[in-house]
């Protein structure tokens, strides 16, 4: 013990200088206490006091990023070179805390979650320890901390997922979920332990990890390395690893699926992109696991599998969780060439979609509520009675598919460039394989998405009227995405 | 505010305006809407008047009139370099012509939208919404604008065809959407492509403003495009390609044959007011596209495969006229006469010559309004009995006289009799496509002669189906109900008709009205082409 003494000045300089860094984090952790004692003692009407508290940390955590002195460090690592801590992980933080808070508004109006006997409470306490999760994710860079922060993620989700069960439908999803993810994790964590023995290291930053892993047989370090994707994929849902999500976001509370196709995905993206990044030599030098050609053919049957299978669904929800895997096919595309390129293409993709995504769940929620409508054949009609809502919808649906003058199109539209302009550097034929994948896979999907429309407003409703819907809060909130949407379609440049 | 902004947003203002008005005051919606093509009307004619007929542009910036040029985006991309994207109009011989269709064409929809009863909000709205659209793709000359405002076209019709149309309209509205977004995605494709190639000469950087790309010096040696470097892409020169998928974009939009298919099906089931500017504009934007994109930007892929583009349109002329011969339905048979009479258009352009490609514009112009004319009489028949079958009617020349002598005239005009507009179109087309073979070689001789056949088959379906319809005893399908239900046209209708008819006669006897406005242009696009 007393020879360790030495290092111990040495390490705890090194956590000390690591926690300004982790101010959000830290306060997320103190919110999650001080969540969890409230909602025990006095949780007011509806828990309304534990999620006004629960708002202000998450808010709190939020507005450390925005610091000054939060924004100017530049990128290092942190804590025994277990974390990142730079400019792009503070990006993804921001993006989270958005789409954390707009899951919390939408669980508060959520009647499903405000009816139910348990209440939402404890959905409320979830919410701290999720955003902690997702910004580990995206700073992660040691193997045990990928893995600890997808596990975060993931009990998380379950709790969520099987919040309101009532229906065996709805068990159905949870069990599968757990159980689809609890695979999935294990055959991550055998992957890392595979890494950490071949390299000794935990940490992908380390110049040695690469070095080591490249002076492996490459069938073994291949193995190695998609076992992790088989993790990272399964909180992606790209195929062949998408079985479970069209199953789980229709059985999950609607607000719990705006959650999952968005938070978890673009988390994912995260660690794709450093892992992706750490295995890449730098300048030349054998690559040891060809993430180009994986990915790109990852990336191709997702588009094709989740587009062309929307095609024939009639549940809304299901028909979005397969154009979600489309989308995720779509982004990447921006993953594949992000190296060469910088982010921000795919940084504005995910920020998009996650508004667009989030929004269409809501909607779609919103109006089961109203009308008990699940499947788009029940939409007949609807655009003349739910004006707001379904005007709306048809907006995001068609910045979906990507069209302009909306924000979805220039998202395609800064991938589309990403793409070409590495395809005119290198002349990989991935590259144009994946291009002209996404142009074909871009038109089927109006044909999907315009159901809706289609049912909505060209044709009418066989049934009851139905009554008209007072606008209320939520209307706003869907309003504004919106209007956002629009906004920064014509003027992208407001992102900056 | 210039006037091309105005131009363009005007309508957008008003649609706006409609949409916050109560819905209590609908009957006042389509008042609002016509004041405001009026105004559209009156700024197209002060444009046309004040159109500088010498300025060639084309590709030179300095000869485009009415010119907007303001930065609008601008991102940091990083390893991309910065995305600059300009918001720059203008105008030159062949879109201040169109513009000024556009708004005639306009006018004469609106005062066809009397007969729309439904939802009037949304209707005038989305009406309006595509007005913006049209004026938009017709003045931008940066190609990222052009294609916001060609896709931004396809929503409103989706939704006009959609909500108002006939019985089909579902099938309709969803494939015209898919045929068009088809071709325009690959565009997008070919507009990056381009965009990465081009370096604007003053900034340095690149660049999405189509004057640029015209110019061979603008391109980055080794890029995609590039003329110089002659890059493989799937096995075909790169150039090429690009040319071919936006020939095919535009293509779909004439349409031609085989791409044609969605046209028939769209122009049935539209209301009356949408398929006249279907019929009227939106065809007119594929022409457009085709001098102002494919043939500018690919000069050399232009007169390479200027043989196969001359054959597309003697073919669409022939398939569309024999196939107009075969419809039962009025709507139909005009919908296929429009696809053999945009024939000419592709035939007289692909020919390169000043009089094929001033005949091809022509064509565009007084089909614009005769076929506006011909689906505006068909709404007359329609709106009154609901059914427009040619077995059902017979002898209506009786029942309805005004009427007949608007659709003597239309028809008249529409197979190109001399002294109406749609003769010296065609016969500048084919004269273009007969004296290729000297001037360029690029067209044989067979193939005007084939397309003077077209001029044939259509005075055999037109004045057929007026024998057919008009002469002889009064007999109708619904009898006596028909027979009080048909009463003559109104005097909107004799306004809306007696408007397309002055201009058929008119660009008829005086062609060189719109001849003048674009020989200069017509000249630049054939030196840019074809420099020998």
């Amino acid at each position: 013990m007393s020879e360790m003494l030495p290092y111990i000045a040495g390490l705890l300089r090194d956590v000390l200088s690591g926690i300004p860094h982790l101010m959000p984090e830290l306060i997320l952790a103190c919110t999650f206490i001080v969540v969890i004692l409230t909602d025990l003692f006095f949780k007011g009407k509806d828990s309304a006091a534990t999620f006004w508290l629960c708002l202000t940390g998450l808010t709190a955590s939020f507005a450390v990023t925005l610091l000054p002195s939060h924004q100017s460090q530049s990128g290092h690592l942190i804590f025994g070179n277990t974390l990142f801590a730079d400019r792009l992980s503070i990006v993804f933080k921001q993006i989270f805390y958005f789409v954390i808070l707009f899951f919390a508004v939408f669980v508060k109006f959520s009647p499903q979650f405000r009816k139910h006997s348990k209440g939402a409470g404890d959905l409320y306490i979830l919410l701290p320890v999720i955003l902690l999760g997702l910004n580990l994710m995206s700073m992660a860079s040691s193997l045990l901390l990928i893995y600890l922060s997808v596990e975060m993620i993931s009990i998380a989700s379950y709790l969520m997922v099987g919040y309101v069960s009532g229906t065996s439908r709805q068990t159905e999803a949870a069990m599968k979920y757990v159980l689809f993810g609890s695979a999935c994790s294990a055959m991550m964590l055998y992957g890392m332990s595979l890494l950490y023995a071949f390299t000794g290291t935990l940490n992908v930053a380390e110049p040695q990890f690469l070095q080591r892993l490249s002076q492996m047989p490459s069938l073994a370090g291949n193995v190695a390395v998609g076992l992790v994707l088989v993790g990272i994929g399964f909180k992606l849902s790209f195929v062949p690893l998408h079985f479970w999500s069209p199953d789980v976001y229709e059985g999950a509370p609607t607000t719990v699926t705006a959650f999952l196709s968005t938070g978890p995905k673009i988390a994912g993206f995260a660690i794709l992109v450093r892992f992706t990044e750490s295995l890449s030599p730098q300048g030349g030098g054998m690559p040891v696991f060809d993430f180009q050609g994986v990915l790109s053919a990852v990336a191709i049957l997702s588009m094709l599998a989740g587009n062309f299978t929307a095609v024939w669904q009639d549940n809304i929800k299901r028909m979005l969780a397969y154009s979600s895997i489309g989308h995720t096919g779509f982004i990447l595309m921006a993953v594949i060439v992000h190296s060469q390129q910088g982010l921000k293409p795919l940084l504005f993709y995910l920020l998009i979609y996650a508004i667009m995504n989030m929004a269409a769940f809501i909607l779609a929620g919103r109006i089961e509520d109203q009308t008990g409508a699940v499947s788009i054949r029940e939409y007949k009609g609807l655009g003349r009675y739910m004006k707001l809502e379904m005007v709306c919808f048809v907006v995001i649906l068609i910045s979906l598919t990507g069209l302009p003058p909306l924000a979805g199109f220039m998202a395609k539209f800064l991938v589309f460039s990403s793409v070409l302009e590495n395809y005119s550097v290198t002349h990989s034929g991935w590259l144009l394989a994946l291009l002209i994948t996404a142009a074909v896979t871009t038109v089927v999907s109006l044909f999907y998405y315009f159901k809706v429309p289609l049912n909505a407003f060209l044709r009418q409703s066989e049934g009851k009227p139905v009554a008209p819907v007072k606008p209320d809060f939520l209307s706003v909130i869907i309003l504004i995405l919106t209007s956002l949407l629009l906004l920064w379609g014509i003027f992208p440049g407001l992102i900056a | 505010m210039s006037l091309l902004s105005t131009l363009i947003f005007l309508p957008l203002l008003a649609g706006v305006l409609i949409l916050v008005m109560p819905s209590a005051w609908q009957s006042r919606f389509k008042y609002v809407a016509l004041g405001t093509i009026v105004i559209q009307i009156v700024l197209s004619a002060f444009m046309y008047m004040n159109f500088n007929a010498d300025l060639a542009g084309v590709s030179d910036q300095n000869k485009f009139q009415l010119v907007e040029r303001l930065p609008w985006i601008s991102i940091d991309l990083g390893g991309l370099g910065k995305l600059q994207i300009d918001y720059f109009l203008g105008i030159d011989g062949f879109s201040m012509p169109l513009l000024v269709l556009t708004s005639i064409v306009m006018l004469v929809a609106v005062l066809a939208s009397w007969e729309i009863k439904t939802n009037l909000k949304g209707y005038f709205a989305l009406f309006l919404l595509l007005d913006t659209a049209v004026m938009g793709v017709f003045s931008s000359l940066d190609f990222f604008l052009f294609y916001i405002f060609y896709e931004l076209m396809l929503l409103p019709l989706y939704f006009l065809i959609g909500m108002w149309g006939g019985v089909r309209r579902e099938y309709a509205a969803i494939k015209f959407f898919l045929y068009t977004l088809l071709g325009s995605v690959f565009m997008l494709l070919v507009i990056i492509g381009l965009y990465f190639s081009v370096t604007d000469p003053k900034t340095g950087s690149h660049t999405f403003n189509m004057l640029a790309m015209m110019d061979p010096a603008n391109y980055t040696a080794g890029s995609i495009f590039s003329v110089v470097s002659k890059q493989m892409l799937l096995g075909v020169p790169a150039r090429l390609l690009g040319f071919i998928v936006l020939f095919v974009a535009f293509a779909i939009k004439v349409p031609v044959v085989p791409l044609h298919t969605w046209l028939p099906d769209a122009h049935v089931e539209a209301p009356t007011p949408v398929s006249i500017i279907l019929a009227g504009i939106l065809l007119k934007i594929g022409g457009y596209g085709i001098l102002r994109i494919c043939f500018s930007i690919f000069p050399d892929a232009a007169v390479q495969s200027s043989w196969w583009l001359g054959l597309i349109g003697v073919v669409s002329i022939l398939y569309g006229g024999l196939n107009a011969l075969a419809q039962t339905d009025l709507k139909r048979l005009i919908a296929y006469s429009s696809v053999s009479h945009m024939g000419f258009v592709l035939l007289g352009i692909a020919s390169v010559t000043p009089e094929g490609i001033s005949g091809g514009m022509m064509q565009m112009i007084s089909h614009g309004f005769l076929s506006s004319m011909l689906f505006f009489l068909v709404g007359v028949l329609y709106s009154r009995v609901h059914d427009r079958q040619i077995p059902n009617f017979r002898g209506l020349a009786l029942l309805m006289p005004k009427y007949t002598a608007f659709v003597m005239i239309g028809f008249f005009a529409s197979l190109g009799l001399p002294g109406f507009s749609a003769f010296i179109a065609e016969a500048f087309s084919l004269i273009g496509a007969f004296t290729s073979e000297n001037v360029n070689g690029f067209l044989p001789r067979w193939m005007a002669v084939c397309g003077s056949v077209g001029i044939l088959l259509s005075a055999g379906y037109l004045l057929w189906t007026l024998q057919r319809m008009f002469f002889g005893e009064t007999r109708l399908m619904g009898g006596e109900e028909w027979k009080l239900a048909l009463t003559d046209v109104n005097p909107r209708e004799v306004i809306a008709l007696s408007v397309l008819a002055f201009l058929g006669v008119l660009l008829g006897v005086m062609p060189s009205l719109a001849f003048e406005k674009m020989n200069s242009a017509v000249l630049e696009l054939i030196r840019l082409v074809n420099p020998q």
